[in-house]
C-alpha cells in the first residue's frame, strides 16, 4: 500500500473539508436547510413584517426554550435513548429557583444555581433509572414528565411565583450585549458548548459509539451506562437554564405554561437528521431544526392562520420536512 | 425399510457460484421414517445440498425425485409445498408471541368473521402438539421458554400440514445436554410416524446416538454413505478429513507456514521462560468449570471446543466480560478482578470478537471513528478528542493491515466482511496489546483476507504479544497455533503442543471424544 499518495495541497484542501465535515458531522442536513429557507422565502413574500431585523430577533428570542433544550436532547438522541421530561423539568426547575429566591435568599445567582442543579438532579434520576434498572428511557421519562410535573404544582399551589430581580431579569432575557439580546446570546452559547462536546470531545466520541452500537462501545471498553447518564444530565442542565429564561421572561416562574413543549423540542432534533435510533445526528442540524420550528410559529401568525390551524399547519409541515430530508 | 420408495432422491447434483464448483456431482436419499446424517467441515457443501431441496439455490445439473416425482423447485414454497419442512439455526419465532399464535402465524383460522379467536388457537394448537407428542403448553409465551423448547417449537411448526420430510441444521448447537435430550426424543418420535430427518451436524456422537444412516461430504462430493451401525468414528473422522490432508497441505501452502515455525523455534525456548501473561487458576463461573490455563508472552494458544463448551465463555472472563465466581485470574503475575472490559483494556487485553456486526464495530461510523474506539483515553488531551492523532492512528492502520478502502473516513458498513474485520484488529495495532483474544478470526471472511489476517495474528506474536484463539476450524488452529487446549463442559481436557498433533484427524479425535 502507497501511504504517500496525497500531495501536499491536496492534504491541506482535505483538512479543510475535514473541519467542514466535523462542523456537519457526517449527515448533512441539507434537505432541512432548503426546508428553512424554503419557509423564509414564503413568509417574506407573504409578509411585509417577517423579514425585518426586529422579527429575525423575535423568532430567536421565541426559539430560545426549544433550541438550547433541542442542544440537549440532540445527546440524548445520538445515544439512542429519548427524553420526554423535559418541558417537566422547566416547569419545576423554574418553580425551584423562584421560590429559593423568594423564602431563601434574594441573591439572584444562587437561585439560578438551584434552578440548574434541580434539573441535572433530574437528568441525573432518568439516566439511572434507565440505565441501572433497564426501564426504557421512552417510559422513565415518561413518568418523570408526571412526576416532575405535579411536585412543581404541589409547590406553588398551582399559582405563579414572582421573581422581583432586575439583575436576573437583565441577565436572562431583558439585557443585550453589542446590540443582541441575551436569550439569543444564551442560545448561541448553548450550541456552542453542545458543539464542541459532541463534535470534538472524547465524550461526543462515546455518545455516537453508545448509540451506533452499544455492544461494540462496551467491547471496546466505553461505560456505555456511563455516557447515558451524561447526556441525561446534560439535558437537565440545560432544562435548567431555558427556565431561567422563561422565568425572567414574564419575571414570574409558571407550573403552568410549557405544556408539551418536549415535541417541539424532539421535531426539532428529528428535523436536524439526528436519527431516532441513535448513533447519528449534529447540533448544526439541530439548529436548522430549531429555527424551522420558531419560523413557524413566528410565521403562521404573521399571515394571519388561526391559532387552530397553526397547530395542523405546523404538524403537517414537520412532516414533509423529514419526507424530503429522507430522499435527499 | 430398503423396499419403500425414497422421500428423497438426489442424483448427481451439481451446483456453481461463479468459477467454484460447491457440489460436484452428489448423489443423496432419504428414505421413510429414517434419520440420515449429514456430516463434512465448513465449506464441504452441507449447506449448499440442503438449499437446493429447499428451493434456495438452483442447480446446474443432476435430478432432484421427490416422493418419486422428478421436481424442480425454484421457490421455498415450492419445496414446501411437496412436503420438505426446515429448520435453521437461527430461530423464526416471534418471542412475544403464544406458542400457539406463532404455530398459526399467517394462517390464522378464523370463522366468517375475519377475527382471530385466541381461545380457539390455544385450543387448536394444544390439541395438535398432544397428537404429536410435543411436550409443549400452547398458551405458553415462546420468549419465556427454554432454548430446547422453543426449538421444539420450530419444529412442530415446521411440521404443520402434510410434511414428510424435515431438514434439521444443527440442531442442537445451542442445546445443553438435557435439553438435547429432548429433541431427540422428539426426533425419534416424529420418525415412528414415517417422517424422513436429515440431520446436518457437526457433533459424531449424536450421529452414532439418533442417525440410521450417515452421508459424509467433502470437497462438493459424497465421499460415503454408510449404514450407521457398520461404520465406527475413526473411519467416519478420516472420511471427513480426507487423505492426505489436502486442505491442511493447500493452506500450509498459502500461509508459508514454515516461516512461522521457524520463528517459533527459534523463540519457543526463549518463551517458555517468559512468565505467562495471563494465567487462569481453577476458575469457575456460570459457565465455566474450573479452567486452568496460562499464555506466555509470543505464544499463540489454540482453544478447540464444540459450540457451547465453554470456549468463548473463557475469553470473556479474560476480557473482564465475565467474573470468576471461584479461583484466581492473574494478569502479569498479579491477581486482578476486572468487572468490565474497559479495565481490561486499560491492562492491555484486546478482544476481537466472534461477531463482528454485533460486538466489534459501529457500521454506521468511519472507519477512523472505529479504530479511535477502545483508545479514547489516549486520544484525549484535556477533555478535547485529538483527531489528528486519532487519523494517523488509523491510516496506519489502513497501511499495515492492507484495508481495501477509498480512506479512514469511509463507513464500516461499504466494506467487505474481510476488510471490516482487518478494522477490528486495527482498533488494536495502536499500542499492541499484551493478550491478544481472537473469537473465530477469519469467520465470513474470504480466502484471500484469511490468510491476510493470518500473516496480522502472527505478527502480533512475533512482537511478543499472547494470543489465545479460539475456532472452530481445526485447520485453522492447527496452522496457527503453538499450544491447543481442548474444551469441554467447561474445563480444559487436554493440552498439548501442536507439533504433537499428527495431523488434523488427531484433533477431531480429541475434540469429539473430549473424555478420552
Amino acid at each position: 500500500m502507497s501511504t504517500a499518495t496525497t500531495p501536499a495541497p491536496a492534504a491541506a484542501a482535505e483538512s479543510r473539508r475535514n473541519v467542514a465535515r466535523d462542523l456537519f458531522s457526517s449527515d448533512r442536513p441539507y434537505g432541512v436547510l432548503l426546508a428553512l429557507i424554503a419557509l423564509v422565502v414564503f413568509f417574506s413574500i407573504k409578509s411585509d413584517v417577517f423579514f425585518t431585523s426586529a422579527n429575525l430577533q423575535n423568532i430567536g428570542r421565541q426559539t430560545t426554550l426549544v433550541t438550547i433544550m433541542a442542544v440537549g436532547m440532540t445527546f440524548v438522541i445520538i445515544a439512542a435513548e429519548i427524553d420526554l421530561s423535559v418541558a417537566s423539568i422547566l416547569k419545576l426547575s423554574c418553580v425551584s429557583a423562584a421560590l429559593f429566591m423568594n423564602d431563601f435568599s434574594n441573591n439572584w445567582f444562587l437561585g439560578a444555581m438551584v434552578g440548574i442543579a434541580v434539573g441535572a438532579f433530574i437528568g441525573l434520576v432518568n439516566g439511572l433509572l434507565t440505565t441501572k434498572l433497564g426501564i426504557p428511557s421512552f417510559l422513565v421519562t415518561l413518568g418523570m414528565l408526571g412526576v416532575a410535573k405535579g411536585i412543581a404544582f404541589v409547590i406553588t399551589d398551582t399559582a405563579p411565583v414572582l421573581v422581583d430581580s432586575r439583575p436576573f431579569w437583565a441577565v436572562f432575557y431583558e439585557g443585550s450585549i453589542a446590540g443582541i439580546p441575551v436569550p439569543i446570546l444564551w442560545t448561541i452559547v448553548a450550541l456552542i458548548i453542545g458543539g464542541v462536546l459532541l463534535h470534538f470531545s472524547t465524550f461526543g466520541r462515546k455518545v455516537y459509539a453508545t448509540g451506533g452500537n452499544a455492544t461494540a462501545a462496551r467491547y471496546s471498553g466505553i461505560n456505555t451506562d456511563r455516557t447515558k447518564i451524561l447526556c441525561f444530565v446534560f439535558t437537565g442542565v440545560l432544562a435548567g437554564l431555558a427556565s431561567l429564561i422563561f422565568t425572567a421572561q414574564g419575571h414570574a416562574a409558571r407550573p403552568d405554561f410549557a405544556d408539551g413543549l418536549e415535541l417541539d423540542v424532539i421535531a426539532a432534533v428529528i428535523l436536524g437528521g439526528t436519527s431516532l435510533f441513535g448513533g447519528r445526528g449534529s447540533i448544526i442540524g439541530t439548529l436548522i431544526g430549531s429555527l424551522i420550528i420558531g419560523v413557524l410559529n413566528n410565521g403562521l401568525v404573521l399571515i394571519g392562520v388561526s391559532s387552530s390551524w397553526q397547530i395542523a399547519v405546523k404538524g403537517f409541515i414537520i412532516i414533509l420536512a423529514v419526507a424530503l430530508s429522507k430522499r435527499s | 425399510m430398503t423396499t419403500a420408495q425414497p422421500l428423497v432422491d438426489l442424483r448427481d447434483i451439481t451446483v456453481s457460484f461463479g468459477a467454484v464448483k460447491a457440489l460436484r456431482g452428489v448423489s443423496f436419499d432419504l428414505r421413510p421414517g429414517e434419520v440420515h446424517a449429514l456430516l463434512g467441515q465448513n465449506g464441504a457443501g452441507k449447506s449448499t445440498l440442503i438449499k437446493v431441496l429447499s428451493g434456495v439455490n438452483q442447480r446446474d445439473g443432476g435430478t432432484v425425485l421427490v416422493h418419486g416425482k422428478e421436481t424442480n423447485f425454484k421457490s421455498a414454497q415450492d419445496s414446501r409445498d411437496s412436503g420438505i419442512a426446515m429448520v435453521y439455526q437461527d430461530l423464526s419465532l416471534v418471542p412475544s408471541m403464544s406458542v400457539a399464535s406463532n404455530l398459526f402465524l399467517g394462517r390464522e383460522p378464523h370463522g366468517g368473521t375475519k377475527l382471530v379467536r385466541n381461545r380457539s388457537i390455544v385450543h387448536a394448537a394444544q390439541k395438535y402438539l398432544t397428537e404429536q407428542g410435543f411436550p409443549i403448553k400452547a398458551s405458553a409465551r415462546v420468549g419465556a421458554l427454554p432454548f430446547a423448547y422453543r426449538q421444539l417449537t420450530e419444529i412442530a411448526k415446521a411440521l404443520m400440514g402434510d410434511i414428510r420430510i424435515l431438514v434439521l441444521d444443527e440442531p442442537t448447537s445451542a442445546l445443553s445436554a438435557g435439553e438435547e435430550e429432548i429433541l431427540f426424543k422428539t426426533v425419534a418420535d416424529v420418525t415412528k410416524r414415517g417422517v424422513g430427518v436429515i440431520y446436518v451436524t457437526h457433533r459424531l456422537h449424536e450421529v452414532f446416538r439418533i442417525s440410521d444412516r450417515v452421508s459424509v461430504l467433502r470437497d462438493g462430493l459424497n465421499v460415503g454413505t454408510h449404514n450407521t451401525s457398520d461404520i465406527t468414528m475413526e473411519k467416519l473422522v478420516s472420511e471427513i478429513v480426507g487423505p492426505g490432508h489436502e486442505r491442511m497441505a493447500q493452506a500450509t501452502l498459502s500461509v508459508e507456514e514454515g516461516d512461522r515455525r521457524s520463528a517459533f523455534r527459534n523463540e519457543s525456548s526463549e518463551s517458555s521462560t517468559h512468565a505467562p501473561v495471563i494465567e487462569l487458576r481453577g476458575v469457575k463461573n456460570a459457565r465455566l468449570n474450573g479452567v486452568d490455563l496460562k499464555v506466555r508472552p509470543g505464544e499463540i494458544l489454540g482453544l478447540a471446543g464444540m459450540v457451547g463448551s465453554g470456549r468463548t465463555e473463557i475469553l470473556e472472563t479474560m476480557f473482564g466480560l465475565r467474573r470468576a465466581d471461584e479461583g484466581e485470574v492473574l494478569f502479569e503475575g498479579k491477581p486482578v478482578r476486572w468487572g468490565s472490559p474497559n479495565k481490561a483494556i486499560a491492562a492491555g487485553v484486546a478482544l476481537v470478537p466472534e461477531d463482528r456486526h454485533e460486538q466489534g464495530l459501529v457500521l454506521a461510523d468511519t472507519i477512523a471513528a472505529n479504530i479511535a474506539m477502545p483508545r479514547l483515553p489516549q486520544l484525549t488531551r484535556a477533555g478535547a478528542f485529538t483527531k489528528g492523532e486519532a487519523n494517523r492512528r488509523a491510516k496506519k492502520a489502513v497501511s499495515d493491515l492492507n484495508v481495501r478502502a477509498p480512506g479512514i473516513h469511509t463507513k464500516l458498513q461499504n466494506l467487505s466482511g474481510g476488510n471490516q474485520q482487518k478494522v477490528v484488529f486495527g482498533k488494536w495495532l495502536t499500542p499492541e496489546p499484551k493478550l491478544l483474544l481472537l473469537d473465530e478470526p477469519s469467520v465470513g471472511v474470504d480466502v484471500g483476507a484469511r490468510d491476510e489476517i493470518y500473516g496480522i495474528i502472527r505478527g502480533f506474536a512475533r512482537n511478543g504479544c499472547a494470543v489465545v484463539v479460539v475456532s472452530s476450524e481445526l485447520v485453522e488452529l492447527t496452522l496457527l497455533c503453538d499450544t491447543l487446549a481442548v474444551i469441554h463442559d467447561g474445563r480444559v481436557t487436554t493440552c498439548v503442543h501442536t507439533s504433537e498433533v499428527e495431523g488434523e484427524e488427531r484433533l477431531h479425535h480429541l475434540v469429539q471424544e473430549p473424555a478420552r
